[in-house]
């Protein structure tokens, strides 16, 4: 089916807003916000980890949705949606792990730790880095969708593991910034460092939303062209 | 100053991905774009040349 001219237009606005909040996220994160009393600059990189986490865990939450769907319903687009979400996710997720090992090597004094939040995050870009290769490694569409929707399932459950992790075992990595239980976001952290940090999780969520709608459509026209193959095969 | 670099690094690595993504995903939608159009228009001579 041909994209329609609203579709278009509502993606060109959602690619300027993640744009301006970009922008205004950047600002606001590397000249407006003080630096950290203990860390320093350095602590500016969470203005990038914790967004590009939380995009992540979108992602694969709609990778789950979608692989559910699909297993149910066995609709396209519920596949097309789950293969689209779990590209992005793994962006996300290796961008996380960069963010996090630049930002340890100054605080922890190690790039790397086997500490269990950072080796399940590892765990979980594998899972996710293994459901995009099993689909390019089966030929059969509908096998591929199945067996990557079983994939997506399962590797969504790494994520609980990864949020409880700090309160689990005995951790390196600090508890959750925003997400904690019985704990309001400001409890936790100033407002002049709170504020640049929600801006950046709007920016990441805008740009996750542009990223996905594109890479959606991008599956839609590869099914009508495998489509277009098979009917002209028969 | 260490701590700056360390967010230069970060800032420029993160960025540089999102765009070098973002014109790949743009790149392989063009090419499907350009693909469906051709395979359409070569449905469509084909269907008038039935009728």
């Amino acid at each position: 089916m041909p994209v329609t001219q609203p579709l278009r237009r509502r993606r060109g606005i959602l690619g300027a807003l993640a744009l301006i909040a970009i922008a205004v996220g950047l600002y606001w994160g590397l000249i407006v916000a003080p630096p950290d009393a203990y860390q320093g600059e350095v602590q500016r990189i969470m203005y990038l980890h914790l967004p590009s986490i939380l995009a992540a865990y979108l992602s694969y939450f709609l990778v789950f949705i979608g692989s559910c769907m699909y297993l149910w319903k066995r609709e396209r687009r519920d596949d097309i949606l789950a293969h689209s979400a779990a590209e992005i996710g793994v962006l996300f997720t290796a961008l996380t792990i960069i963010e996090g090992s630049i930002w340890g090597r100054p605080t922890w004094g190690v790039w790397w730790a086997w500490d269990a939040r950072l080796t399940l995050t590892a765990i979980l870009l594998l899972i996710y880095t293994g459901y995009l290769m099993l689909r390019s490694l089966i030929d059969d569409e509908n096998r591929a969708s199945s067996a990557a929707a079983v994939l997506g399932i399962i590797g969504f459950l790494d994520i609980p593991l990864i949020h409880m992790s700090v309160y689990w075992w005995r951790t390196l990595h600090q508890p959750p910034s925003i997400l904690q239980p019985n704990k309001a976001p400001w409890e936790n952290i100033a407002w002049p460092l709170l504020i640049p940090l929600l801006i950046n999780i709007v920016a990441f969520l805008l740009l996750l939303f542009y990223l996905l709608s594109l890479r959606y459509r991008l599956g839609e026209m590869r099914d009508e062209i495998r489509m277009h193959r098979l009917e002209h095969s028969l | 100053m260490e701590g700056w670099s360390f967010v230069a690094l970060a800032y420029g690595i993160v960025w540089t991905v999102i765009v070098v993504y973002l014109f790949s995903l743009k790149s392989r939608y063009k090419k499907a774009q350009m693909e469906l159009s051709a395979l359409r228009s070569a449905q469509a001579i084909s269907q008038n040349d039935k009728t």
